[in-house]
């Protein structure tokens, strides 16, 4: 048994420790095409205070900690051979559902949908339904990456709904964000801003490089009385995203989704395609819908069954989106997905997506010759503006595919980043195309991860922060 | 053994369709529950689908070769389904699984329980049987043998289960059959089904079992086969298919299939059970999402007045794995009786007086795990509940 294995089994249990290939080779990549390198170890910790203890034995013996939720996005996690990977699956409890306080506090593993189920069994939700991965994706892991959730446009990020948090810091000690912070009070949570500096803030999509999130606090909402649906088509691109952008200064959606590449949806006319979601009190969902109805007729979009719409809400399923059935959309393989997403101001779509098509079209030799396809140019909008996620396919049994599928990803977020997009989550296979551009607020991050993390442990190189290779 | 005549370098393009999701880990539609029963056990990844993909991926791409941790999770594998049926990309898991236990059958990485269990020796090759009792002896709970190897439109396959360990089932269904006026038969030379080897990677031998059955049955000139037990319905239903590129000769049904299609034609009289009882059902892995037959149960169930059917949260094709499935329980009893343990008080956790399912693997894992948690709720199989509460309404036998 290596030394590792003894020292994390002191701490944690020899139950929760493994340094058996079969055990780490499950903990080298996410969902997207980067592959990483082998841990040394993994651990998985029950308690804050193991996590504590842990993060201060990789210091001693100066070994990265990459942190591990569910690892369900696109991007790449940049997981290093050799490192200590620290699973946070165990610490999944739902310790306290605060109706009173409007905040539900749960362990950082705790999957994110299955709490909104717990909450829907007293008439609760989360006050955001969670991101596209929400059936497996969890709490703390979703926070760190600041992912996109489904009703962005009037639920905002997922960290907007993020309340206070408790953090390991690089150096092992524990901290308290907002009023949890307050421990002479009792560290009870129920305002994120309480306490001066927003700490949270620090911790919300920066992936881990400053800390642990062992716990979170999220703000929780009464179930609507009604969810209503529209579904339209346009003739233009341009036309879809006015109406778009018409609907946002309106606020009349609670979730809006642009399609403007990719398969169109099944058996409906149009060449770009909005789906909207409301989700109100009776009367007043009424009102938006009659509203949403009135600025896409206006603009001449063609009415479909919003029953699409429905079923892509109710069953948190993407292909219902085109109008498919998840069993013909998703078992069309084997295809891998080299993701960029980004915001971007919503009449810059336009040129984003104009930008893609020709890209296409230069590319069209190449996109032939590696079997490269387009899965989707969809945008989720924000209340002022736009997320776009570019979802390229490249056959994941060839090799040359997968170099130009991520030479693609590569170009995409190069040209975009320069011109007016920016990302939202990053890792370490986005960060070399945002992160120097972000000038003197690239420097800031890398003083306050050499202040904080001086012996580089956690998630090093995520986000070209603490990147000693 | 070169690698390339590995089964898992067959199914190489499926391990490159995994992406990874985790959608095989919980069901977190019905909030905190588990859904794998050797992830529950084992606790690391790599006892979920997603992890025998992770392995599965390292042992095409040469990072690794298969070792007794690699069998030990793949052996844990209930073969439930249960991460084929939320699969993302609708993958068949299970071939992954079947690939990878042929190749560790063939490097003798069969943990040793169930190797020996199966071994052509003092096993299931000498016996025919998975419970080595004497094959003389499997048709010693037949109250009379005039329906032996006579010829018939359908044979009761008994398997090894019913004919050695739940003696009561075999009979139950026996009965049925004479009940509604079945012409039928049962077979002296019946081997076991051939699953066993199939959850052991033997698919030789299970071919060479099937086989076996199947000419004993064309000799008795059937067109139908009727069984209690999903195990020995799937391994001529679909794994024959498999194995031999086309179907088997006969129809093979569930004998609540049958009870059901009369029931709901009316056919067939039902009497009232008393006093009224809670109930609820536990599917089967094999008879629900292996082949789909979920609604069957419930028809019968809740044709039968005086009884009340209430569902646990984990149910048709989210059932929770009772932990009998894959011959887990030679080499991994402490997994299978946690599965059992857990189905036991969910079933309780809805107020169940009765406790019911339609395979006799799993009322006998069912029927164990109630007498460890000392649970006064009572596991029976369908079958017991049809023989009594079921009742012939033309004269002189079914049409």
């Amino acid at each position: 048994m290596s030394t590792l294995v003894e020292e994390l089994a002191a701490i944690c249990g020899a139950q929760s420790v493994s340094d058996k290939l079969v055990d780490r080779i499950c903990h080298t990549r996410d969902c997207g095409p980067t592959p990483g390198g082998i841990p040394a170890v993994v651990v998985r910790p029950r308690t804050t205070q193991q996590v504590s203890e842990i993060v201060k034995f990789a210091n001693r013996v100066k070994t990265p900690i990459f942190i591990w939720g569910r690892s369900t996005t696109f991007i790449g996690h940049g997981i290093r051979e050799g490192c200590i990977l620290m699973a946070l699956d165990l610490m999944n409890k739902i310790e306290k559902m605060d109706f009173d306080n409007q905040v539900v506090t749960v362990g950082t593993g705790a999957i994110w949908h299955a709490v909104d189920v717990e909450l829907g069994k007293h008439g609760w939700e989360l006050a955001a339904p969670g991101p596209g991965g929400l059936f497996v994706c969890t709490m703390g892991g979703s926070i760190a990456y600041n992912a996109v959730p489904h009703g962005l446009l009037e639920y905002g990020m997922t960290g907007d709904g993020v309340v206070t948090l408790e953090v390991v810091l690089p150096n092992g000690e524990i901290i308290y964000t907002g009023s949890m912070g307050n421990r002479a009070a009792g560290g009870l949570s129920f305002e994120r801003y309480a306490n001066g500096p927003d700490l949270a803030g620090l911790f919300i999509g920066s992936c881990g490089v400053f800390g642990v999130i062992t716990k979170v606090s999220f703000k929780i909402n009464r179930k609507p009385e009604e969810e209503c649906f529209a579904f339209y088509g346009f003739d233009r691109l341009d036309i879809a995203v006015d109406a778009a952008h018409a609907l946002q200064r309106r606020q009349v959606p609670t979730h809006l989704v642009g399609l403007f590449g990719g398969p169109k949806p099944t058996g409906v006319a149009g060449d770009a395609f909005l789906h909207i979601v409301i989700r109100d009190s009776a009367t007043c969902a009424g009102e938006r819908l009659a509203a949403a109805h009135a600025i896409c007729s206006g603009l001449n979009g063609i009415r479909h069954d919003e029953s699409a719409t429905e079923k892509y809400w109710v069953n948190h399923m993407y292909s219902w989106l085109r109008n498919t059935p998840p069993e013909v959309y998703y078992s069309d393989r084997p295809y891998t997905c080299p993701e960029a997403a980004m915001f971007m101001p919503t009449q810059k779509v336009k040129d984003a997506i104009c930008y893609l098509n020709n890209y296409e079209k230069e590319h069209a030799e190449e996109f032939s010759r590696y079997g490269i396809r387009i899965k989707a140019y969809d945008v989720y909008f924000s209340r002022n503006a736009a997320f776009l996620w570019i979802d390229t396919l490249y056959p994941e049994l060839d090799p040359e595919a997968w170099k130009y599928g991520v030479k693609m990803r590569a170009d995409y977020s190069a040209h975009l980043f320069r011109e007016f997009a920016s990302p939202g989550g990053i890792l370490a296979p986005l960060a070399p195309h945002i992160m120097p551009k972000l000038e003197g607020g690239f420097e800031f991050l890398k003083f306050l991860k050499n202040q904080m993390d001086p012996n580089h442990i956690l998630n090093p190189g995520v986000l070209m922060l603490g990147d000693h290779q | 053994m070169s690698r390339k005549q590995r089964s898992i370098d067959r199914v190489k393009d499926m391990v490159y369709q995994c992406n990874r999701c985790a959608h095989c880990f919980d069901l977190s539609w019905l909030g905190e529950w588990n859904k794998c029963p050797a992830y529950r056990y084992g606790t690391f990844e790599s006892y979920t689908g997603r992890g025998r993909f992770f392995i599965a991926r390292a042992l095409v791409d040469g990072v690794m070769d298969y070792d007794a941790d690699i069998a030990a999770r793949v052996f844990a594998c209930t073969e439930c389904r249960a991460c084929a049926e939320h699969c993302f990309k609708y993958l068949r898991t299970t071939d992954i699984y079947a690939a990878m236990k042929e190749d560790l059958a063939e490097r003798g990485l069969v943990p040793p329980k169930l190797a020996a269990g199966l071994a052509d020796e003092g096993g299931l090759g000498q016996y025919h049987n998975v419970y080595q009792a004497p094959h003389a002896e499997r048709l010693a709970w037949l109250p009379e043998r005039a329906r032996v190897d006579k010829p018939a439109d359908v044979v009761f396959f008994v398997g090894c289960t019913s004919a050695y360990a739940r003696q009561n089932m075999a009979l139950d269904t026996y009965n049925l059959l004479e009940k509604f006026g079945v012409d039928f038969t049962v077979l002296s030379d019946e081997w076991c089904c051939g699953h066993p080897y199939l959850a052991a990677g033997e698919t030789d031998k299970a071919r060479a079992s099937i086989e076996h059955n199947l000419e004993a049955i064309k000799k008795v000139g059937a067109t139908q086969m009727v069984f209690n037990c999903p195990g020995c319905q799937r391994a001529f239903r679909d794994d024959w298919r498999q194995l031999a590129g086309q179907p088997a000769p006969f129809v093979a049904q569930h004998v609540i299939e049958l009870l059901a299609d009369w029931v709901t034609r009316g056919k067939i009289g039902v009497q009232r059970f008393r006093p009224k009882t809670i109930v609820t059902y536990h599917d089967p892995c094999v008879l629900g999402r292996w082949m789909g037959i979920y609604d069957a149960p419930r028809d019968l169930i809740t044709a039968i007045p005086g009884l009340s059917l209430v569902e646990m949260p984990r149910h048709r094709r989210d059932a929770y794995c009772c932990g009998a499935g894959g011959m887990i329980r030679y080499d991994f009893e402490e997994m299978a009786n946690l599965a059992g343990a857990e189905r036991i008080a969910e079933a309780g956790s809805v107020g169940a007086e009765i406790m019911l399912s339609a395979c006799p693997a799993c009322v006998m894992q069912l029927q164990q795990s109630r007498q460890r948690a000392k649970s006064r709720m009572k596991v029976m199989d369908i079958t017991e509940l049809l023989e009594r509460q079921l009742v012939p309404l033309i004269k002189g036998g079914f049409a």
